[in-house]
């Protein structure tokens, strides 16, 4: 029709509407997607035109993506992208080969970099025509088929009639003054876009306050870094695990360091609400220098001045002193009084005046200061450092954690998270589970591999 | 005639409300562009809402297992609607007046009030969970901004005695109220930034709630909640200019030049503050609203109530 | 008359446009629903239960608190027109309803009903 192709070319100057499923070892180039001005990365498949699955993913994660392939609407597509350029599957050690790769006309791109360019040609060629919507994954069976009793399907056992259209209404449960209110499971899958990419929970929720939190399959909880073909560390992960063995310079490693918690930063304002101003900051992330740190002094002076952060993000997921030190350390543990950093093992950094930077509040708040602190912090030892290299002293310090302990700092943090988000109410809870910088590879990966420090 | 004033009223009203709409497009595009430090590119951000359209009219509407389709699509609309009834109210020129009604303001504010109904259909329709979420907070903010909302407006109506919006344009001829009722213009666009869902009160549709009431819309549904969106802040600018900026008043220009332009000195910050203030969470929002801005608000009345008992002597 | 007639008459007008336009969707894009599209999105799985659920009881609280404030706001409307006239007396009567609703908030705000409202 004249209207449809009309649409169609006016439509093809837009940005590219995409959905991002991101699996192991992608999450290196997944943030700076926002960066591209032909893509548009959404909060949900529904607003989105093509599928990107980025990294390596394992079987519950496949099934997760392609119940997310499902939900878009025609016309959609798939665009693929893994290490090694072979399917971005991965599957446990031993274990059989799982699920086939779900979508049958997939675009595959080996070169990251390309990835804007070929989501934009595939959104085009889609919205035209020219190629066909990408197929349903999974068979078109009513998962929940309405089958009351009586001869017209109508009425059922129960107050409620039974199974109504299929599915059980709210079960009762006692909230916080013993009243019996509804409460409802909600299946917080691998990738709802304010969670990070691989966290799985099962969420008992009161109108928006949470009941219960608990975790699923904790061996599902994130992609699976081993498995067959080895698995390879790269850029900044590669980095710091190099500096578990080997003296690397601790300006590479700051700045590492500083980028990191731009990065992050840069998604915790798109949640607040501030999607420009995270933009800017992603835009900060990749163009910082040390040498040039005044930009990021005076976006710290801005964020400070800023009170309508504060109103997010104090008194909000309070982590107390005892469950901080609970922690390996890291970012979160600091924000809550507990002063360990790595850093401060290392002569080198002592050399430099390196001292923790360390808040005693534990709230969210809290926590957005420490990073900015630390990452300013990282950009005036990344100046100070020279050419001076860090002493290999078996723990290194990295953005979320120490790196080459017994824990990951991620782990530890999600086992937390059962028994922080009670009681909270939906926006709370996202704040605090953003605020907590949780690393889904990190929180997957066994201790041994971590120490053996791997990399490619 | 008196009904040929009529139909160029609502004419008038029609084409207000399709400038309005793309205007306030135009705008937030190019102040997000700004804040995020690309270029802003004025001529192409003003053929990027259509591009934006013509991409989202292009995808398939979709449905989830059980909704409720007669709310679902009645919600943008019943939005529209309702905002399309608050910018009529509001006088674009002496004598251009669609709904010229004895009491203006309060059809104004009952059109406002069901506002929170069509957004909570909005959320309550597809029965899944981050939608319902988004839907309830909604009716925690409506109430809360409703009668800060209501109030004011009583207050500027106070001087006018008077609630037919062409005499409180007409009784701020020496003085505008927003100088001789300092409170009021500020509560009303706060009041007016969580009618329209906007910016630090886009609790509905947040981020945190993934998109939030239109999480599971798509196709030209998603377009739809989105002019509706855009045409109850131009509606809240619209009135705001009438009824604090002094309405079609001003020296030189004719009425209606000068509440365009009145009218896009409201809309403007009221757009910009979606990328400059952070989305307030809703327990702090009720208590704030409820324990600070009420009281405030009937502060305002007070001092409106003096001072035109002490005009009147 | 004409100017609820005018009312009315943009409303039903804006009413059956938006929803004209949504039935148009049809012929631009065809929905072929299939049961998987159907599932609402929570992540990537499939949910348990209706979303449809009786929300929180802190609704409640805060809705009987509105309902006072929206009656206070009734009665000031016509207040407003005749106030002028009646005088000083009027504004000391509105004053006195005004702090008597306040006390009602306060009592609230003790009793913490407004926390997770």
């Amino acid at each position: 029709m004249g209207v449809k192709a009309a649409l169609a070319r006016l439509a093809a100057g837009a940005p590219a509407r995409c959905f991002a499923v991101v699996g192991a070892e992608a999450d290196e180039i997944a943030p700076w997607l926002r960066l591209d001005p032909e893509l548009a990365i959404v909060d949900s498949p529904r607003a989105a035109d093509v599928l990107l699955v980025l990294g390596r993913l394992d079987d519950e994660m496949l099934r997760a993506a392609a119940g997310v392939h499902d939900a878009m609407p025609p016309p959609r597509g798939v665009l693929s992208w893994s290490p090694r350029g072979e399917r971005p599957v991965s599957w446990p050690p031993g274990g059989e080969r799982p699920v086939s790769w779900p979508f049958t006309d997939d675009v595959r791109v080996d070169d990251p970099a390309q990835i804007p360019a070929a989501c934009r040609r595939l959104r085009d060629e889609l919205l035209s025509g020219r190629r066909a919507s990408s197929p349903d994954t999974l068979p078109d069976i009513d998962p929940a088929p309405w089958r009351g009793v009586g001869p017209f399907g109508q009425g059922g056992a129960g107050m409620t009639g039974g199974v109504p259209y299929g599915r059980p209404l709210a079960a009762r449960a006692d909230d916080r003054d013993g009243l019996k209110l509804d409460q409802i499971l909600v299946r917080v899958g691998p990738y709802l876009p304010p969670f990070p990419s691989g966290l799985v929970l099962d969420v008992k929720i009161q109108g928006d306050v949470i009941q219960e939190v608990s975790i699923p399959t904790p061996a599902a909880v994130a992609p699976d870094l081993m498995s067959a073909g080895a698995p390879s560390l790269t850029g900044e992960r590669a980095l710091f695990n190099a500096a578990l063995t080997q003296p690397v310079p601790v300006a590479d490693i700051e700045v590492a360091r500083a980028r990191h918690h731009l990065v992050w930063l840069a998604e915790a304002l798109r949640v607040s609400g501030l999607e420009a101003y995270g933009r800017r900051v992603l835009k900060l992330a990749r163009t910082m220098r040390p040498e040039a740190a005044e930009p990021v002094d005076d976006l710290s002076r801005w964020l400070r001045r800023n009170m309508s952060l504060r109103w997010g993000t104090r008194g909000v997921g309070m982590v107390s002193a005892s469950r901080a030190a609970a922690l390996p350390g890291g970012p979160v543990a600091r924000a809550a009084g507990d002063g360990r950093d790595a850093r401060s093992l290392d002569p080198a950094y002592g050399r430099l005046g390196f001292t923790p930077v360390v808040l005693e509040v534990g709230d969210a708040l809290a926590r957005w200061r420490v990073r900015i602190d630390e990452a300013q912090q990282a950009l005036a030892l990344a100046q100070r450092a020279g050419q001076s290299l860090t002493t290999p002293i078996g723990l290194v310090e990295g953005p979320c954690g120490p790196i080459g302990g017994d824990r990951s700092t991620s782990a530890a943090l999600v086992t937390m998270l059962p028994e922080l988000l009670v009681g909270m109410e939906w926006g709370d809870a996202v704040t605090t589970v953003v605020s907590l910088d949780i690393d889904m590879a990190e929180a997957a990966l066994p201790h041994d591999a971590a120490v053996a420090g791997r990399a490619s | 005639m008196n009904a040929l004033r009529v139909v160029i009223a609502v004419l008038s009203v029609g084409t207000v409300s399709v400038a309005g709409i793309y205007l306030a497009a135009w705008v937030d595009l190019l102040v997000g562009r700004a804040v995020a430090g690309l270029e802003v590119r004025p001529l192409d951000a003003l053929i990027a809402p259509l591009r934006w359209g013509a991409a989202t009219a292009l995808k398939a509407r979709t449905t989830t297992e059980r909704p409720d389709a007669e709310t679902w699509a009645l919600a943008p609309a019943l939005l529209a609607a309702l905002a399309a009834v608050g910018l009529a109210a509001v006088p674009l020129a002496p004598g251009l007046l669609a709904a010229d009604v004895a009491n203006g303001i309060v059809l104004f504010g009952a059109a406002m009030a069901l506002v929170v109904v069509a957004v909570f259909l909005q959320g309550w329709s597809p029965n899944s969970p981050l939608p319902m979420i988004g839907g309830y907070r909604f009716i925690a903010e409506g109430l809360s901004y409703e009668i800060p909302l209501a109030v004011v407006l009583i207050a500027a109506a106070l001087p006018a005695r008077s609630l037919a919006i062409a005499p409180i344009v007409t009784s701020q001829e020496h003085l505008w109220n927003i100088v001789r009722q300092p409170l009021g213009l500020p509560l009303y666009l706060m009041a007016g930034l969580g009618l329209a869902f906007w910016g630090p009160l886009a609790l509905p549709g947040g981020q945190d709630l993934a998109g939030g009431s239109s999480l599971e819309t798509s196709g030209v549904s998603r377009i739809l909640w989105r002019l509706a969106q855009l045409l109850v802040l131009v509606a809240v600018a619209a009135m705001g200019a009438a009824v604090f900026l002094g309405g079609w008043l001003g020296p030189l220009f004719p009425g209606a030049a000068w509440m365009i332009v009145k009218t896009v000195i409201l809309l403007v910050p009221l757009i910009a503050t979606r990328h400059f203030v952070a989305r307030v969470p809703t327990e702090r929002y009720v208590v704030v609203s409820w324990a600070i801005l009420i009281p405030l608000s009937l502060l305002d009345v007070f001092i409106a109530g003096i001072q035109a008992l002490v005009a009147a002597r | 008359m004409h100017g609820i007639a005018a009312a009315l008459a943009i409303f039903f007008v804006t009413l059956i446009g938006f929803l004209i336009l949504r039935a148009s969707e049809r012929h631009i894009a065809p929905s072929t629903s299939t049961a998987p599209a159907r599932v609402p999105f929570t992540g990537g799985r499939a949910p348990d239960t209706h979303a449809w659920n009786r929300y929180h009881v802190r609704y409640y609280p805060m809705t009987l608190l509105f309902l006072a404030f929206d009656m206070e706001m009734v009665f000031m409307y016509p207040w407003a027109v005749v106030f002028v006239d009646e005088g000083l007396i009027a504004l000391i009567e509105m004053f006195m309803f005004i702090v008597i609703l306040l006390f009602g908030i306060l009592y609230t705000w003790r009793e913490r009903a407004l926390e997770w409202a």
